[in-house]
């Protein structure tokens, strides 16, 4: 199924853990199974971001995963999209002032979408993705 | 066409025609597969090396992979059981014939008894 007229196909997604407690991917994990299901629209998790289209992250970005985070983001096929997902990514959250933070994600990568919450609820997460989606879409328009 | 033709060239199955073909035919199929693969990625850039969970690849002939890894797992969780068993395996003959002359006479024992 297409949701996109940009990206032509499903939207394929690669999830990317820079040092979260796991708390959002629980939350993920509940978007993507029967509850919320939003494989059906095509939304499914690769194993490769070579193969992705969105970036979703979660956590704050330690030092060790700062490199990889940059790594990862450069190996994404052009376009693009990245979704911050949960309060760590967005502002350290609770480790803000330690001393292993390379993030947030934002100073590590550009970010499409932030997703607020310890943890957000799936609607939100999917919520984000629709909206970086729009984004993406409006871009793609004006340029 | 008579199925069993490759039978009188003198190759049987192993006729080097039929593997010919066969080659080309699954190398005709890998290039259209590779054909349907996306095309706009940057060359020479980081979306064409391999992913390896976000790790820089190392350079050619820097990684070294031992044989003992693959079966890494299997030793460590018999940890106690090669303990014991690896310092038996001393290479000398004698060794091992003692181990079998004890064996054998502990089976002999235990067969009188039963």
């Amino acid at each position: 199924m297409r949701l996109s007229q940009t990206l032509g196909k499903s939207l394929w997604t690669f999830l990317f853990n820079s040092g979260s407690c796991n708390g959002c991917e629980i939350e993920m994990v509940a978007a993507v199974t029967p509850r919320y299901d939003v494989e059906r629209f095509g939304l499914k998790l690769v194993g490769s971001p070579r193969h992705a289209d969105l970036l979703l992250i979660t956590g704050p970005v330690t030092r060790k995963m700062a490199p990889r985070l940059k790594l990862v983001y450069e190996q994404m096929p052009d376009p693009k999209i990245v979704v911050c997902v949960g309060v760590c990514g967005i502002s350290g959250g609770t480790f803000y002032d330690s001393y292993n933070l390379a993030g947030p994600v934002d100073q590590i990568i550009p970010v499409d979408v932030y997703v607020p919450g310890c943890p957000p609820r799936p609607e939100a997460i999917i919520h984000g993705v629709v909206t970086a989606l729009a984004k993406l879409e409006q871009a793609e328009k004006v340029s | 066409m008579d199925v069993a033709w490759t039978m009188h060239t003198g190759f049987g199955s192993w006729n080097p025609a039929l593997w010919l073909a066969a080659l080309l035919i699954a190398l005709v199929v890998a290039l259209a597969i590779r054909a349907l693969g996306r095309k706009d990625y940057r060359k020479n850039s980081a979306q064409t090396k391999p992913f390896i969970s976000g790790n820089e690849e190392p350079a050619h002939g820097g990684g070294h992979i031992p044989a003992s890894n693959l079966y890494w797992g299997f030793l460590e969780s018999m940890k106690a059981y090669y303990e014991r068993l690896v310092p038996l395996h001393t290479g000398m003959l004698g060794d091992y014939l003692v181990w079998f002359l004890g064996v054998l006479a502990a089976v002999l024992v235990i067969g009188l008894v039963i």
